[in-house]
């Protein structure tokens, strides 16, 4: 048994003797053509890896609005129509302010924003705190659905229940762009007021000027599909 | 170890493990037998035919682009899913779109203005007894961020 033992030490022995040249080897560096092609990959992977990272960073490229509703020196508080509250950090060498007027912009400077104005900021953002690259004040839209309750043909206005059941007075204006679905065809068309009724459904889009009363909306655009494509 | 031992222990193993087999299939029977049913037997039946379930509907999927996303072009591409036949209804302050569906894909341009567009999708169902779906994008074009 002991004779055994010995010999199988002496075997593992001669094993790790032959084994251990291998693991002490370093590579030498050398300019042969396969290093060349092995740096060549090396940059083509680092290439790669910046345009993925280009795109992601372009994909998750977002922004966050709300209307302004504190002002203070270095910071801002935005709320959003989800009702959550942002703060902004404003930095003088880096953040820059633009009025959205039409299609074009016009860079502005952080006196110029007000409390109720509707910011658009772009930058780092972490949790509910940005500290903002670009801030755009921008008019305000909302867009909305809903089913047409009442049709007020002596004052041009509509009472709307929108999905969410908020009742809304719509105030049809003479700049209104006015749209219906054709039930044939399916296409939307060029409409008139006297075609709308009760029980009609409606798209909409109004702005929300801060004077505005209540509930009640200028319309900007509205899209009427008549309640017969639902019974067809 | 000798061959007859061998083919004894994997007898072993084999019979073991189909006893084993046996007694967790039969032991699952039982524990189902003993237990009592609380609602009526028909009431699931039931409801299944009052409410047939749809698993074939496809419900309304935006796929892209993101809510919130910034882009730095004039139109964007709306990619999704949509029940076959639905009415879809896209419309922002600068467009509106208003076509049935062909197939369950659809892809579309979409014109955006400078800041935000909020852009409200509606899928009305060809069968008029499932509800019309909604999302809500908001997309952003602002040229200088990108």
């Amino acid at each position: 048994m002991k004779t055994k033992i010995v010999n199988y030490l002496l075997v593992l022995l001669a094993v790790l003797i032959l084994v251990s040249p291998s693991f002490a080897q370093t590579a030498s560096p050398s300019a042969s053509p396969t290093g060349e092609a092995e740096d060549s990959a090396i940059e083509q992977l680092k290439e790669k890896v910046a345009n993925k990272v280009t795109e992601i960073r372009r994909k998750n490229n977002k922004a966050v609005a709300g209307t302004v509703v504190t002002k203070n020196a270095g910071n801002l508080r935005i709320k959003t129509n989800e009702d959550v509250e942002y703060e902004i950090k404003l930095d003088d060498a880096l953040t820059k302010y633009f009025q959205i007027l039409g299609v074009k912009k016009q860079e502005i400077e952080v006196e110029d924003i007000e409390v109720g104005d509707y910011a658009i900021v772009t930058g780092v953002q972490a949790d509910n705190s940005i500290t903002a690259n670009t801030i755009f004040i921008d008019e305000r839209f909302l867009v909305m659905t809903g089913k047409i309750s009442q049709v007020d043909k002596e004052n041009f206005t509509l009472t709307v229940v929108t999905t969410a059941k908020e009742q809304i007075d719509l105030d049809i204006e003479s700049s209104t762009k006015q749209s219906m679905v054709n039930i044939k065809t399916n296409e939307a068309e060029v409409s008139g007021f006297t075609k709308i009724k009760e029980g009609d459904t409606i798209h909409f889009v109004v702005s929300r000027p801060l004077n505005s009363k209540e509930g009640s909306y200028s319309a900007r655009k509205v899209l009427i599909i008549p309640q017969e494509y639902f019974l067809k | 170890m000798k061959k007859e031992t061998l083919i004894a222990v994997i007898f072993g193993i084999a019979l073991g493990g189909a006893v084993a087999l046996f007694i967790l299939i039969k032991g699952k029977d039982f524990e189902l037998t003993k237990n009592k049913i609380i609602s009526p037997k028909d009431a699931g039946r039931q409801e299944a035919i009052d409410q047939p379930v749809r698993v074939d509907f496809q419900v309304l999927e935006i796929q892209s682009p993101l809510d919130g996303a910034i882009t730095d072009k004039k139109s964007i591409s709306i990619t999704g899913k949509v029940q076959k036949g639905s009415l879809l209804v896209i419309q922002s302050p600068v467009g509106d779109e208003v076509f049935v569906a062909d197939k369950n894909d659809f892809q579309f341009d979409f014109p955006v203005a400078l800041g935000e567009n909020v852009i409200k999708i509606v899928a009305y169902p060809q069968d008029k007894t499932i509800r019309p779906q909604e999302k809500d994008l908001k997309i952003y074009y602002l040229d200088s961020e990108l």
